[in-house]
This record gives structure tokens, C-alpha cells and sequence, in this order.
């Protein structure tokens, strides 16, 4: 009983993708080959190992540029079950400090994930919301490692200020590599569909034969070759790529206009072309209200809804439409609200320079676009504005309408 | 960055494969024109509710159908992307014509009008810069979200922004959608290789100067997915939507009329 060893910690099969590309490609009621979970799951192991004995696919080995973001040590301190050996070194660091919300494969779908509201976050999808870089290009480690350090306001992630850098830089580099093996999974799945029933590899090639007989040099040189066509013909290349030179895409933060300072004596010159700005050329009170208390839209999802209830005639209010997802693993349906704007903090950081990345860049996996058409003079106007909504009493809320009412928007 | 080594595998595995029947020289096109065969699936309207914008995306007073199925009174089909198929154990050419190097230089546009994308399908290559037109009173958002792009740019009324797409080939089209107003939907397909067409209103399509040689061809609809069903003279399309072909040089091949059962659409 309490002495027996657990059995070994596997990841597991995203399902819920499986579902959803049934749903797209295939008719009512037809199914994949059950066969190919076991292919990809040995497709996956061989790349990136197990929860307990990671690996990452240096392809060029010593030479391969993503010793730059991944190395080795970091996933193994933060890999396995969570202990601390006699030099008093951890290991373990995931499952002693993500796994209840994040899950044992990074799906965003642990123990208490069901309670929190928002979610937590499924990093399979390769899509982070607070970063420094423009949206499909994977944050640097200092985004990641900020998020770790601050914890989300107004979500159930924490802050883990209290572990000393070298632990918070395993996690960082953990998250990414479940990230990638999600992300990496995800488009081996997408393969499936045009498989037309062959084999994503011939696991036969490699099985001893019923009489026990090994596999040929032949065929195991066979099967080396289809692993190679799976690697190579971009999926893992693409994904491993885009996470290659992250400070490079990381977007440049204009400097403040003087009268950005609070102090300054035209400050309210600038919330108030802030404020026009939201009315109009913003477009901001679309999502987030005439008030800015966020009920402009109030029945958008997120990505990591939209791309499983997109697949197939979901109904979020009607639990029966949806139930072979939910059934894979998959949270039911919640609409994201656009930000109280009302309210003091961010998720993303209160600093004005992460509001600036929010308004250029938008917010990946959210309906919050970029604003592209902004000058930065205008976003810092826009900033201004925004950040000094929580602190108008309610007494001296203007009433009055715009300046340029006639250009706002309905 | 590209791990040599495997391409070079990859490389070894495809001349295996490979006839050697691309070696003439000269260029070729194929066209066709496709038609739904049976019932054609019909547009429910669009999910407008109650939309404070509803005035702008009403069209004479009334909501709209959905656009995903156009076919005109003789059922000729638009929206078809014919694209050569690149992906596994097919070959793409070694070079495209040189014509589609200014063809990169060209802006492609995609309007918001009356709370629709027009057009409704659109090809770009990395490299290529597209306007994104408002062309309306009210603000959108165009959010495209393919499998190896992604931009979600804010639109504010009669008014554009321009992006300039990055590195990276589809398989497929991916989506653009608008946040605001949700029901508006399009599809975009960003590759480098440049053998696409869409068929236009009357279902034709044509793509030029594609390499004299065997080429794969794929059909592909927002509704039907790959285009499995699609019944062609003298071809038969596997589960993937795609035939095999032999383009030769100064010829034009000619598909003729091809017909998709109307239960195809229907997914």
C-alpha cells in the first residue's frame, strides 16, 4: 500500500486537439486509427523524453543553436518528483510547484484547474498573453521569468519571488519545453488528416516479431528513415525555430512624452487626448464600454477555447454540444471579459511601459488587437488616459460627453 | 536557421522517390471550372443578436446569410483554393517564374464592408505586405490566425493598417475573423510556393506558369476541407483532395468542368 513505488509519471495524449481533428476532417460518427496515439507517443518520447527523464532534440548536437534556450540541467532540476538530494540540490521543481494547476503535460488542466477562474494556462498552444514581443513570436526568458516572479494580479497564479533565480530559470526553461513538445504534438496530430490511413511511422519495423525475431538492420534503418521525414519536413524545425533569438523580436518602447509625468504641468492635457483617443481612434470602447468597466464585448472566448469550440457546432451554454471535449479534458467554454479598465492593476504588469506593449502588440490569445494605427505619442496619450481612470472620484467623473462627440463611434 | 543535416536526409529520401520527368525545361497552366452537383447546403443568416453595430451590417434593412457557400443560378462554385500540394512525400519546384517576384511586390488588400471580409478568400506570400481596409463607419478588428501566422490588428472606421507577413508556408488557409463583430469570417492562405488559384465567381480558376513537369494538385474549401469528392475527368482525387498531374511546356491543361457533390460542403 503506502510503501509500493508509484507507477512512472507519463504525459498525456492532448485529446482534446485529437477530437478536433476528427471533428474538421473527418464525417459524423468516423474516427482515427486508435493506432497512431501509440505512434506519436513514441514519436514524442523519443524527442523529448518522459516527466521523469525529459530529453530535448538537439538535432545538431553540440553545435545546435537551441542549446541557446533549453539546456539540459535546467529541465532536469525542474523534471521528476519533487525531492531535494543530499547536497540539498531539488529536482522535481514542476511538480512540487505547477503541476496542481498546469498539469503533468502542461495542458493547463490540473487538479484545481476546473476552480480557477480565469484558467490556468495551456502552454501546448505555444501562446503566451504578457510579452514583450509581438504576437506567434515566443516571449524571451525575462517575460516568462517576470510572470514567475510577480504572479498574475487577479488570477490564481502566485508569485514565486521567494525561489532563488536559479530554480525560477529551470521553470522558465520547463514551461517552454512543454511548450514546444505541445506545440510539436499539435502539428503531428494535424498530420493525421492527411495520412489518409498510412502510418505516421511503422512501429512494426521496430517490434520483434511474434516468434520473438529481432527486427533487421534493414528495417530498423527503415523506421530511422520515417522518423527523419517526421522531423525534418518542418514540424519540429518550425517549432523550435520561432523560439530561437527571442530578444531580437522583443518590440522597442518609445519614451514617454514629458507630459506623461503626472507632475507635469500639462498632464491633463495629455489624459484628455487620451480620452479622446478611446472614443475614436482607439476603437477601445468597442470591447471595453463607454465606461471602461469592460462590457462593450461580453461574449468573446479565448484562444485556448476558440480553438477546439470553432471545430464543431458548440453551443457554450448547452453542456451536451460540447461534452466529447470536455470529455477529452477539456474545460467547459467561459467568455473573457475585456479589462475593468476602473480598477487599479493589471494582470500583465502596472509598469506604464508593460501598458505600452499591451496597446502595441496587442494581447496574444485575447480579442485585444494591436493598435498598428497608433502613433506611440498616441498610445502614450491612451495610457494616460486608462491609467488615470481607478483614481477619478466619483463626485468629479466628467458626465460630459468627448470634445469629439460627433466622431465617436454608435 | 535550417538543421542541414536532416535536410540533406530529407533530400536523399525525395530524389529516391522523385521520377526524373521534371528535367524539361518551359512552363505551363491549368485551369478548370467547378460546379456543386445534388443540393447545395444552404447559408443560415448571420448571427448578428443585437449588435449595437447592426445598422452598418444589415443589407437593405435585413441580416444577411453567411457567405461560406457562393455559388451563382448555374452552381458554379467560388471560394475553391487549388493549390499545389507540397506536403509529405510530394515535390515542390526548384524554382518559381520569375514573374512572381513582382508579384510579391504587390499589395494585397482584404476590406471590411458592411461587417464582411471582401474578399472572402485571399492568397499572400511571406514577404508581402497586406492592407487591412475599413471600409466601414464603425471599428473592427482583423484578427488572422493561421498555422504559422498570426496578426491582430485594430481597424478603426474608414481607415487601414498595413502588416507586413514574415517567414513561414501554410499547408492550408487559415482564419481572419473580427472580435466586434464575431460572424464575420474569411480565410487566408500565406505560402511562399505561388501555384494557387481561387475560383472566382463563376467557380474558374487558371494558375500560370507553373513548371513543365508532374505537379500535385490539391482542392480545398472553407466547408468542405479537402476536397476528397470532387469528381474529375480522367482523375481521381484521393482522401486529401489531390490529383496528379503533368503540366507541359506552352500547353495549358484543362480540367474541364469539375463537379462536387453538394453534400461535401456540409460539414
Amino acid at each position: 500500500m503506502g510503501c509500493e513505488k508509484a507507477p512512472p509519471v507519463s504525459f498525456r495524449l492532448n485529446a482534446v486537439e485529437w477530437v478536433k481533428q476528427e471533428k474538421t476532417h473527418l464525417s459524423e460518427g468516423q474516427h482515427f486509427d486508435e493506432r497512431y496515439k501509440m505512434e506519436i507517443g513514441t514519436i514524442l518520447t523519443t524527442l523529448f523524453g518522459t516527466p521523469d527523464e525529459p530529453k530535448f532534440p538537439f538535432l545538431l548536437g553540440e553545435d545546435d543553436p537551441a542549446h541557446e534556450i533549453i539546456s539540459l540541467e535546467n529541465l532536469k532540476m525542474a523534471a521528476g518528483p519533487a525531492r531535494t538530494d543530499k547536497r540539498e540540490k531539488p529536482s522535481g521543481l514542476y511538480r512540487e510547484h505547477c503541476v496542481h494547476c498546469h498539469g503533468i503535460s502542461g495542458d493547463g488542466a490540473g487538479v484545481t484547474a476546473s476552480l480557477l477562474n480565469p484558467y490556468p494556462r495551456d502552454f501546448r498552444l505555444g501562446k503566451f498573453k504578457f510579452k514583450s514581443t509581438p504576437l506567434r513570436q515566443p516571449p524571451p526568458d525575462h517575460d516568462l521569468q517576470k510572470t514567475l516572479e510577480n504572479g498574475i494580479p487577479g488570477t490564481g497564479m502566485p508569485s514565486f519571488r521567494t525561489l532563488p533565480p536559479e530554480e525560477i530559470q529551470a521553470l522558465v526553461q520547463y514551461v517552454k519545453y512543454l511548450s514546444i513538445r505541445g506545440q510539436y504534438e499539435r502539428f503531428l496530430l494535424g498530420e493525421l488528416a492527411v495520412l489518409d490511413g498510412d502510418p505516421l511511422i511503422d512501429l512494426s519495423l521496430i517490434t520483434p516479431s511474434s516468434d520473438g525475431e529481432a527486427p533487421t538492420d534493414e528495417d530498423r534503418e527503415a523506421f530511422e528513415e520515417q522518423l527523419d521525414i517526421v522531423i525534418g519536413e518542418g514540424l519540429l524545425d518550425n517549432v523550435i525555430d520561432r523560439w530561437l533569438d527571442p530578444e531580437g523580436k522583443v518590440t522597442r518602447i518609445s519614451p514617454a512624452p514629458a507630459e506623461f509625468e503626472p507632475t507635469h504641468p500639462d498632464h491633463a492635457t495629455i489624459i484628455n487626448r487620451g480620452r479622446d483617443l478611446f472614443f475614436a481612434k482607439g476603437n477601445c470602447l468597442q470591447c471595453h464600454g463607454d465606461t471602461g468597466v469592460g462590457d462593450g464585448q461580453l461574449s468573446n472566448f479565448d484562444d485556448w477555447t476558440n480553438d477546439w469550440k470553432n471545430s464543431s457546432n458548440v453551443d457554450p451554454n448547452d453542456p451536451a454540444t460540447y461534452q466529447e471535449f470536455t470529455d477529452a479534458g477539456a474545460l467547459p467554454p467561459r467568455p473573457v471579459r475585456p479589462r475593468n479598465l476602473n480598477l487599479a492593476g493589471y494582470r500583465g504588469g502596472d509598469h506604464p511601459s508593460d501598458l505600452f506593449l499591451r496597446l502595441t502588440n496587442g494581447i496574444e490569445g485575447t480579442p485585444m488587437p494591436a493598435s498598428t494605427a497608433l502613433s506611440s505619442d498616441e498610445i502614450w496619450a491612451l495610457i494616460a488616459y486608462v491609467t488615470s481612470l481607478p483614481y477619478v472620484n466619483e463626485g468629479t467623473k466628467p458626465v460630459d460627453k468627448p470634445v469629439n462627440d460627433k466622431q465617436v463611434l454608435r | 536557421m535550417k538543421r542541414a543535416f536532416f535536410c540533406t536526409m530529407i533530400m536523399a529520401v525525395l530524389a529516391a522517390t522523385t521520377s526524373f520527368a521534371t528535367a524539361q525545361d518551359g512552363w505551363g497552366s491549368l485551369s478548370g471550372q467547378i460546379i456543386v452537383s445534388g443540393d447545395v447546403p444552404e447559408n443560415l443568416p448571420e448571427d448578428v443578436k443585437d449588435n449595437p453595430d447592426k445598422a452598418v451590417c444589415l443589407v437593405d434593412g435585413k441580416v444577411p446569410l453567411d457567405d461560406g457557400i457562393v455559388v451563382n443560378d448555374k452552381l458554379q462554385l467560388r471560394d475553391v483554393f487549388v493549390m499545389m500540394y507540397t506536403g509529405r512525400g510530394a515535390k515542390t519546384p526548384e524554382k518559381y517564374h520569375p514573374s512572381f517576384d513582382k508579384q510579391k511586390e504587390v499589395k494585397v488588400t482584404l476590406d471590411n464592408l458592411k461587417c464582411r471580409f471582401v474578399p472572402k478568400s485571399t492568397f499572400a506570400r511571406p514577404g508581402q505586405t497586406l492592407i487591412l481596409k475599413n471600409s466601414d463607419n464603425i471599428g473592427h478588428n482583423c484578427r488572422i490566425a493561421t498555422m504559422e501566422h498570426e496578426h491582430n490588428v485594430n481597424i478603426v472606421k474608414n481607415s487601414q493598417a498595413e502588416v507586413t507577413l514574415g517567414e513561414g508556408s501554410d499547408k492550408i488557409p487559415g482564419e481572419v475573423k473580427c472580435d466586434i463583430h464575431q460572424w464575420m469570417d474569411a480565410v487566408i492562405l500565406i505560402r511562399d510556393n505561388p501555384y494557387v488559384a481561387i475560383t472566382d465567381a463563376e467557380g474558374k480558376f487558371k494558375i500560370e506558369n507553373i513548371p513543365a513537369g508532374d505537379w500535385q494538385f490539391q482542392f480545398w474549401h472553407k466547408k468542405g476541407g479537402y476536397l476528397g469528392t470532387i469528381e474529375i475527368k480522367g482523375y481521381k482525387p484521393d482522401r486529401r483532395g489531390t490529383i496528379e498531374t503533368t503540366i507541359k511546356d506552352g500547353e495549358n491543361l484543362d480540367l474541364g468542368t469539375l463537379s462536387l457533390p453538394g453534400e461535401a460542403l456540409d460539414k
